[in-house]
């Protein structure tokens, strides 16, 4: 207990490091995969054959396969196979290839999601908009954007609480998030070694945070549900 | 004021419209009667540009929505279907505005009427059709003949020319069916032009001017009101008479 | 996972060969054009680890920047994880691994090593109370040990034949003899010293013999001319003291290897 209370200054200034760029992996993502997924579902619906399928593959192979391996293959194939490491190997190259790989795979699921949202909006609200003399931006707009938002938000919710624990994924490329963080005082950092708690101590973090998104998240559910 | 001619229309290889002419003058209220599947609710949909026709032409005010089959720009379609009101069978309001909101968002964003202007209009609609205390609720919280008196209240806002009922009553019970039916006879006591697709035949006999019996895609009869339901075809399928 | 690896590093393999058709310039060019050496560490005192204002040091390190200087380049120090060397050296993010790298067949044959400078073995970690039991290799039959997946550590409890663990990392394995999930691990005698007895949370855990003896040396890609650049670097340093000098600020001085 004494030897924790010496460590605990030194380990948590280094989770709060490791969190921070576990935050800023989330948040960049959630940025970048909210928008992009939006294309994509628009890709996956439209009605050109060829964009339809091509999207839906695109979409089923970033799904399909473990999002580990897309980072293994966004960071490492362009030294590998170009011969030119784009990324570079210092720290904010490899926050970069980890963002891309986290934006291109949350905006997959997202795009789903969007997609069941908006196909779940009745043909009956677009045609009331259409005999109203609405034009197409106007009835997505004004019709059907809050009635997707509040079908999409507890599918959301569930992709988010997911991309909090996610991130972990990216140390498999030297990310250092905060389990990396954690478990660098088992084998040993900073003069502390052979240290395990930190570690699971890092789950704290994970919980507090979701504890956060939960209630915020809910909080917009509970707020669209003025109307049924 | 309306007129079609030779309206043509098949899903999958299935004439639903075959041959359809029909003309609405102003200040006139035509009932549209005939079995499930005769066509009728195409036929609104089409002249209301939900649907489009294969072949024929459509004009509203002497300008032609769809010409021998061929359609005019897509802006120009837009701005001759706000001549058109319509009303659905299922309502359709729009769930997560309020009363007054539904009233007002169309007359804003399409016509660009000022806030005030269009909620004041709302709100003498809302009047007319009975629920003037209802301005703040939401759809959800309405009876579905509340919904559907606001539904109509939605489409005159608009200041249509012409305004069209696909089974306004059918979604309905037989208690809130009154108070809907009651609406569109002060509506037709006003002279307002009207189409109407009903299954209400005691309804359409008292309203309409003229009534349409198809079937099988054609108007197999045509005339006022005592005239078609008198006749042996329309007397099988009504089972009215004397 | 290991497996998944391998087959990402074969696939990658079979692409870098179809890829490289044109390379004209050498290792030490591109490094040079670059203007950077990107040295691969991990966490590891005494030879590579953050002092109080959280900058790189250790035996490793700092003779890492003065391979730089000697070249007369920058020298970017980028912790790595530790399975996936070859795959960044490869990949070129970074360009040499330089963190205590035991020399064993597969490291050599996966990338163009220097010679040796320092000396290590792999030690049994065990319970305190325990040890006395097992004094010798052939007393330790009975045991489960835990190893670090592709660690020369594997190499001897695999060469004995006895039953093994393979884990993530060598503190995994400490982890697995504490929890009592295994009886024994088996790591570096370096990092021993560093993580277990008094003051660690495995205060109640010793370490015994040691299984062979092995040694420290850097890796680089396969073919780069780099390697013998170090090579006459590290004699040099040697010569001059320089090397001896750095050793001695991070008490490896015993465990150097004479260039």
């Amino acid at each position: 207990m004494e030897l924790i209370q010496q460590q605990l200054p030194i380990v948590l200034h280094s989770l709060n490091i490791g969190f921070l760029q576990t935050l800023k992996l989330f948040i960049v993502t959630l940025l970048g995969a909210m928008p992009l997924g939006l294309v994509i579902a628009f890709g996956s619906m439209s009605r050109f054959k060829p964009l339809s399928v091509f999207t839906r593959v695109i979409v089923w192979i970033v799904r399909g396969s473990p999002l580990m391996i897309q980072l293994l293959i966004i960071y490492y194939f362009p030294g590998l196979v170009l011969h030119n490491p784009i990324w570079g190997g210092g720290e904010s190259g490899r926050f970069l290839a980890a963002a891309v790989a986290f934006i291109f795979n949350y905006a997959c699921y997202f795009s789903e999601i969007y997609r069941g949202g908006i196909q779940s909006v009745p043909v009956g609200q677009i045609e009331a908009g259409y005999v109203l003399g609405m034009t197409k931006t106007q009835i997505f707009l004004r019709v059907k954007l809050l009635q997707v938002i509040k079908a999409i938000v507890p599918p959301m919710s569930n992709e988010i609480i997911t991309l909090v624990k996610d991130t972990s994924l990216a140390r498999i490329i030297a990310l250092q998030e905060i389990i990396w963080a954690g478990q660098s005082f088992m084998k040993g950092s900073q003069g502390i070694s052979g240290a395990i708690w930190p570690m699971f101590f890092t789950a704290v973090y994970y919980l507090a945070f979701n504890g956060i998104m939960t209630l915020l998240l809910g909080w917009l559910e509970k707020k669209l549900n003025y109307y049924r | 004021m309306l007129n079609a001619s030779n309206l043509m229309k098949s899903f999958d290889g299935l004439g639903v419209l075959r041959g359809i002419s029909l003309q609405v003058n102003e200040g006139e209220v035509v009932a549209i009667i005939g079995r499930s599947g005769s066509g009728k609710s195409t036929l609104l949909r089409c002249l209301n540009n939900l649907e489009k026709v294969d072949g024929g032409t459509i004009e509203i005010d002497n300008q032609a929505l769809v010409k021998n089959g061929v359609y005019c720009p897509a802006a120009m379609q837009r701005k001759l279907c706000l001549k058109m009101g319509y009303v659905f069978q299922n309502f359709n309001l729009f769930p997560h505005m309020n009363v007054l909101r539904n009233l007002t968002e169309a007359q804003c964003c399409v016509l660009g009427r000022e806030k005030d202007q269009a909620q004041k209009y709302a709100r003498e609609l809302l009047q007319k059709v009975g629920l003037a205390d209802k301005e703040k609720a939401y759809p959800y919280q309405l009876s579905g003949g509340q919904q559907q008196r606001v539904a109509i209240a939605r489409a005159l806002a608009m200041d249509p020319e012409i305004l069209c009922f696909d089974e306004p009553t059918s979604a309905l019970d037989p208690l809130l069916t009154q108070e809907v039916l009651g609406v569109i006879r002060s509506l037709s006591a006003e002279k307002r032009t009207m189409v109407v697709v009903t299954h209400e035949m005691m309804f359409a006999r008292e309203v309409a001017d003229r009534v349409v019996y198809m079937e099988d895609g054609v108007i197999v009869a045509e005339g006022r009101p005592g005239e078609v339901f008198d006749s042996d075809k329309v007397r099988s399928f009504t089972g009215l008479g004397d | 996972m290991k497996k998944l690896m391998k087959a990402v590093s074969l696939l990658m393999a079979v692409m870098m060969l179809l890829g490289s058709v044109a390379f004209a310039e050498t290792d030490m060019e591109y490094v040079k054009n670059k203007g950077k050496l990107i040295v691969g560490i991990t966490d590891f005192a005494p030879m590579d680890y953050k002092d109080e204002n959280g900058e790189w040091v250790g035996f490793d390190a700092d003779m890492a920047k003065a391979f730089g200087a000697y070249l007369g380049v920058e020298v970017e120090l980028v912790e790595i994880d530790w399975d996936n060397k070859i795959l960044e050296l490869d990949g070129k993010t970074i360009d040499c691994v330089w963190n205590g790298m035991t020399l064993t067949d597969e490291v050599k044959s996966a990338m163009e090593t220097s010679n040796a400078y320092a000396n290590n073995a792999q030690v049994v970690v065990l319970p305190t109370a325990k040890a006395n039991d097992y004094a010798d290799a052939a007393a330790l039959s009975g045991l489960t040990f835990a190893v670090e997946a592709g660690s020369a550590g594997e190499a001897e409890v695999a060469a004995l034949g006895y039953n093994m663990t393979s884990v993530h990392s060598q503190a995994d394995t400490l982890l697995e003899v504490k929890a009592g999930t295994s009886d024994a691990a088996v790591i570096d005698a370096l990092m021993a010293a560093a993580m277990v007895g008094e003051g660690t949370d495995y205060a109640d855990l010793t370490y015994t013999l040691a299984l062979n003896s092995e040694e420290y040396g850097v890796g680089f890609r396969k073919g780069s001319d780099l390697a013998a650049a170090l090579n006459e670097f590290m004699a040099a340093a040697y010569a001059d003291g320089t090397m001896m000098a750095i050793a001695e600020t991070y008490g490896v001085q015993a465990a150097i290897i004479p260039q």
